[in-house]
């Protein structure tokens, strides 16, 4: 009993990819294992801590939570694909190191995402909007004290506020 | 660089992406998964594999009988006892794969090899065990009761014992002017780091050698335990501790069966094989802590001073006890706090249950200890209607009384002697903080406005830094950059920073010039593991006094290539160079990575630099290339071993709000005062005790393990396990103290798990304050509160 | 490893005995069995072929008998080597009378599995060598319940001394082919030739009379 492999085309971080794969693979396995990016994480595997935090068309979306199949012809972009265009840091990314926004960096890439999502549609946001932002995302390590802050240390290097 | 908040170099590859956590190695093993037992005690009485032998990926199905028939190892005899105690009398731990009997939930019964972990879930899925269901004891009031055994020979389910006293407490209680009983209860709650554990295993069969990756607290520890089980020679076993996601305590624990059965297996198939386990798993079959009662009587002058203290208390080890009784040890000794009680008398039973095993989460007993002294100091306070933060004062030991012998003995097996602290200090600086003596005026504005809000304090004194040693090594290399390992681990602390800023001030080094390594037994084979707030103290200092041994042998070598003195020398910027000589000028200086060259005598060269070190140019014919009592190379190994732990304490205030009507519960400011001695990097040492803070809150108010009286764990998920959100966790006021301890050449403290300790005593605290309701079991939930409001009115 | 089972089979104990003695069916009733060579009396030579999914792998056994109580019961030495491991196994065949015209056939094997599917775990061992075993016994009691049996003709020339050898007939019944990978295709393999040894034994056995 061999499962069906179906092909899948992805476009992620802006690369053009196809796989394929049983239509019971989740997309976090699939960027994880079959495209190599483990950047992506799985903590929980049911949808609560947001590790696994990608977005899909540019919506944040939880990858242990969806099949592969179902992003076929979607845009989807990791936590490696929030680098500068030169290999450096992102700009959330930057925040994260100047702010102490992570420890053991488990949660980080959940983070990562959904904050430059959010920061593309808001990008000056107040300290209760920050933590709201952030509100659907597990860190165990960091109490969020200083990933508040770094979402907002972000929106400044993104230029939109003035420090 | 000791004391800068400098940005840490571990973070460009996590932030990034390229943190290479457990299951992000090893893309092409196999992977392992478990038939793990589903009820909590069940004698196993066949294991049916028909059905999954047809599944495509099968490679291999173990249970039991294959470890009993492996007589070239001793993978079939039970999993070590890590810490014997002479009270632990009956000690349990169990076997890599369920022998005969499951004792808890989650126990591994079967294990499965597959080409991947889906169809190895396929594989677990087909197979059928049955079961021969036996009663099981669930929760301290069962175990007690002893109507069922854990463990057959274990009737009354006691696994260890203890009394530990000083003075008469009994005589004393009984002739104070005033007592008190509490009847007290603390849940379970678990280390719940965001990434499981794991273990990946690589055997090269034409070596006969094995490497394993394995996401824990200790490394070396863990290739002693394999070398051991799997009979191999120590120095044909590695293990590699590679980026790991949070540990808490829960990864201290080894070797579990999975780090024993994957290199096994490994070996057996010479393939490659991984394990990581899911949540689920995780929720069964690691550890959980903090489940305990406890009985309190307390005797006490009119000033409150407590002259004696009787506490006994019942601690809920589950099913095994692999970590001995150090939980219960650390309840019994921590419980004192920063208090000076006339006669202390602690009894502990630790008892069995068909539950998952119980061992150290951040606190470790901590927490527990300070729930029971905390609701006591707050009781006594009530009776004699003196202020809370008063009371504690006045048990204080003071300044001048350190060090402070309380005549008991630690989780190190040393004496708890206190080296330094300023309780009266800390207290000062956490009323001005949170404005202690403002807050009557703050509450009856709140309650003019229909709001209900109350003020808590707890107090905490916590050992840190316990031996037996850790090590570290140095090496300068020709190119000039310092590499710097150490044996324990990581899991998010900054080590990669923190040992770098250490090493970069006492090799006058720049510190992007140094990298460290940690948990990695091919580099560093001598250490312990990262647990009980030690790593600063024991690698930090082991890394300063490797860096002065390094140092020393530069301006030695030095010295003789600019024909100075080693006194005349000093190294800033990575150059050795004569006091006052400027910089740049030629003569009076050697740059670090030239010394290094200098300091391996070489026939051969192997770039330009090195030639500086071949035999024509360097040497003299008076005496040896090598010195009789030196080595090549600017390189140097040394270690640091304690003679007791260093004592750092914290005080923590909350102001909570509680809704009149729906019992919900709002922390409105959280404040922290700790002092841990000079801090290397405060900034991590803010983000520890962050952390520590929000699992005290969880711990407090929305964590709790639910088993039912099955044994079945009702909340095996992040959806009904409740780890504080953003949301959940206020904005964390900190303040500092720094009492240095002479205890260590860095006069530095542990801080790792200052944040969780008092949170339960705490919130418990200002909730009681705010209801006016006794609080006495925690964790509390609005709905708990609800009904206590009920009875209390009743 | 110990791998013991029964099968009912559906004739008399003479004609099961009979029919376990016919190279003709025996080659093809065992599973991937390609053909049955004499060595010497009492001794034989086997080659099977086990399929599954990207193994295939042919398997060499030899096969010895010993204490002979016809009809009853006798003693089989096997040993079966292939590419993932080895097999060597002792095996005690018994037939006994069921009643109603039906053979109980019960054997207990005393297996020692080495090299690579010697990892496996017993129980896939087990599992399998019982299953192959199954498939075994249910494709002889469809021959001696009349399912018709295609001709076999020896390879060597009639009435020569030459030792016989008979080769399975293409599009002979096999067992099914159990998808898998690697490992459990070399236990298959391994497990084919245990058995396949056993039961060529015994056929071998008979005819050596």
């Amino acid at each position: 009993m061999t499962e069906t492999l179906h092909e899948t085309r992805l476009v992620v971080n802006g690369v053009p990819r196809t796989v394929r794969v049983p239509a019971r693979r989740l997309l976090a396995d699939c960027l994880r294992v079959d495209l190599g990016l483990t950047g992506t994480h799985l903590g929980c595997e049911h949808g609560v801590c947001g590790a696994c935090t990608v977005l899909v068309d540019g919506q944040p979306m939880r990858s242990c939570l969806m099949f592969a199949v179902s992003a076929d012809g979607a845009e989807i972009t990791t936590t490696e694909g929030c680098r500068a265009p030169d290999g450096g840091l992102g700009p959330v990314q930057q925040a994260f190191q100047e702010c102490h926004g992570l420890q053991c960096g488990f949660c980080t890439p959940g983070f990562i995402t959904t904050i430059t999502a959010y920061l593309r549609d808001n990008p000056a946001p107040s300290e209760a909007e920050a933590r709201e932002a952030i509100g659907g995302n597990l860190c165990r390590c960091t109490g969020y004290q200083n990933i508040v802050k770094s979402v907002l240390r972000a929106a400044e290097i993104q230029g939109e506020v003035v420090p | 660089m000791f004391g800068e908040p400098i940005a840490r170099r571990e973070d460009p590859r996590l932030v990034s992406g390229a943190g290479r956590y457990l299951d992000d190695l090893g893309p092409s093993a196999l992977a392992a998964a478990f038939v793990r037992c589903p009820h909590a005690h069940a004698r196993v009485t066949d294991i049916d594999v028909t059905d999954a032998l047809d599944v495509d990926g099968l490679v291999a199905i173990y249970t039991y009988d294959d470890l009993a028939d492996d007589t070239a190892t001793r993978v079939a005899e039970p999993l070590p006892l890590l810490i014997p105690h002479p009270a632990l009398t009956q000690p349990r731990t169990a076997y890599a794969l369920v022998k005969d009997v499951a004792k808890h939930v989650g126990e591994p019964i079967v294990m499965v090899v597959a080409t991947d972990r889906y169809v190895a879930e396929d594989i677990c899925d087909r197979i059928r065990v049955s079961y021969e269901f036996l009663p099981p004891v669930v929760g301290v009031a069962a175990a007690r009761e002893a109507r069922h055994a854990v463990h057959a020979d274990v009737p009354d389910n006691v696994a260890a014992h203890l009394l530990q006293e000083v003075g008469d407490a009994r005589a004393a209680i009984a002739a104070a002017p005033h007592t008190l009983e509490l009847d007290l209860e603390i849940e379970r709650s678990a280390s719940m780091p965001m990434e499981g554990k794991g273990v990946y295993a690589r055997w090269d069969a034409a070596d006969a050698s094995l490497r394993v990756y394995s996401s824990t607290q200790t490394s070396t520890s863990v290739r002693f335990a394999l070398a051991a089980k799997l009979n191999i020679p120590v120095d044909r076993v590695e293990v590699i501790a590679p980026d790991v996601g949070g540990g808490f305590g829960v990864k201290i624990v080894h070797p579990w069966p999975e780090e024993v059965l994957v290199p096994w297996a490994a070996i057996r198939l010479d393939r490659e094989v991984k394990w990581s386990e899911d949540r689920r798993e995780h929720f069964v079959s690691s550890a959980h802590e903090r489940g305990q009662q406890q009985k309190i009587r307390v005797g006490f002058d009119d000033d409150g001073r407590i002259l004696g203290l009787d506490v006994e208390f019942w601690h809920d080890n589950g099913a095994y006890t692999p970590y001995g009784i150090i939980i219960p040890i650390i309840t019994s000794t921590q419980l004192l706090g920063p208090y000076k009680p006339g006669a202390y008398r602690v009894e502990f039973r630790s008892l069995y249950t068909n539950t998952v095993m119980v061992t150290p989460y951040r606190g470790a007993g901590r927490p527990q200890g300070v729930y029971a002294m905390e609701r006591t100091m707050d009781a006594i306070a009530a009776r004699l209607r003196l202020d809370r933060a008063e009371v504690r004062e006045r048990n204080f030991i003071q300044p001048h009384e350190m060090p402070y012998d309380h005549q008991l003995t630690f989780q190190d097996g040393r004496p708890l002697i206190y080296d330094s602290g300023d309780f009266p200090a800390s207290l000062e600086k956490l009323k001005k903080l949170v404005d202690w003596d403002g807050f009557a005026a703050y509450r009856d504005a709140a309650r003019a406005e229909g709001r209900r809000v109350g003020i808590g304090l707890a107090c905490y004194v916590e050992g840190t830094g316990v031996g037996p040693y850790e090590g570290a090594h140095i090496r300068v290399e020709s190119s000039g950059k310092v590499v710097v390992s150490t044996g324990l681990t990581t899991q998010g602390q900054g080590h990669e920073t923190v040992f770098a800023q250490i090493a970069a001030d006492e090799l006058g080094v720049p510190v992007e010039d140094i990298s460290v390594t940690t948990g990695d037994t091919r580099r560093f084979k001598y250490a312990v593991g990262t647990f009980a707030s030690r790593a600063a103290v024991m690698s930090g200092n082991a890394v300063a006094l490797t860096a002065r041994k390094v140092r020393a042998k530069a301006l030695r070598i030095a010295a003789e290539a600019l024909e100075a003195d080693p006194g005349d020398l000093e190294i800033t910027d990575g150059v050795v160079r004569v006091k006052g000589h400027p910089p740049g000028a030629s003569g009076g200086e050697i740059p670090l990575r030239t010394v290094a060259v200098l300091s391996n005598p070489l026939r051969y060269a192997f770039d330009e630099e090195s030639k500086r070190a071949t035999q024509f140019a360097v040497g003299s014919s008076d005496k040896p290339p090598v010195d009789e009592d030196d080595e090549p190379g600017l390189e140097a190994t040394d270690y640091y071993s304690p003679m007791q732990a260093t004592f750092a304490n914290g005080m923590h205030a909350a102001i909570v709000e509680t809704d009149p009507e729906t019992a919900e519960i709002k922390i409105l400011r959280y404040c922290v005062v700790h002092d841990c001695g000079p801090m290397i990097n405060p900034r991590i040492v803010e983000g520890q005790v962050h952390g520590g803070v929000a699992q005290g809150i969880g711990g407090a108010l929305y964590e709790r393990i639910v088993y039912d009286e099955n044994g079945q764990l009702l909340n095996a998920s992040y959806m009904d396990f409740l780890i504080p959100y953003a949301s959940e966790v206020p904005v964390i006021e900190t303040d500092h103290l720094e009492t240095p301890t002479p205890l260590n050449p860095l006069g530095i403290k542990g801080a790792g798990e200052a944040g969780v300790i008092p949170g339960s005593a705490l919130l418990a605290s200002a909730i009681e304050d705010a209801e006016g309701i006794t609080i006495t079991r925690m964790p509390i939930s609005p709905s708990d509160l609800f009904h206590l409001r009920q009875g209390a009115t009743e | 490893m110990k791998v013991s089972g029964n099968a009912t089979l559906n004739a008399p104990v003479e004609k099961v005995w009979a029919a376990l003695n016919d190279p003709a069916v025996l080659v093809r009733t065992i599973p991937g069995c390609e053909q049955l060579e004499e060595v010497e009396r009492d001794a034989y030579r086997m080659t099977v072929t086990a399929g599954v999914a990207s193994i295939k792998g042919s398997y060499a056994g030899d096969v010895r008998l010993t204490d002979q109580q016809e009809p009853h019961a006798f003693v089989l030495k096997a040993s079966g080597a292939g590419g993932p491991g080895t097999v060597s196994a002792d095996v005690k065949v018994r037939l006994v009378d069921g009643g109603d015209g039906t053979t109980v056939l019960s054997y207990d094997a005393d297996a020692i599995v080495g090299g690579m599917i010697g990892g496996v775990g017993q129980r896939i061992l087990t599992g399998v060598a019982k299953k192959t075993a199954a498939e075994f016994f249910h494709a002889v009691d469809a021959v001696l319940t009349g399912a018709p049996v295609g001709v076999v003709s020896p390879a060597a020339v009639p009435g020569t001394a030459a030792p016989a050898v008979y080769v399975a007939p293409a599009g002979a019944v096999r067992a099914g082919v159990i998808g898998g990978d690697f490992a459990k295709g070399a236990v298959f393999g391994a497990a084919v030739a245990l058995l396949g040894a056993l039961v060529g034994g015994w056929a071998a056995g008979r005819r050596a009379r």
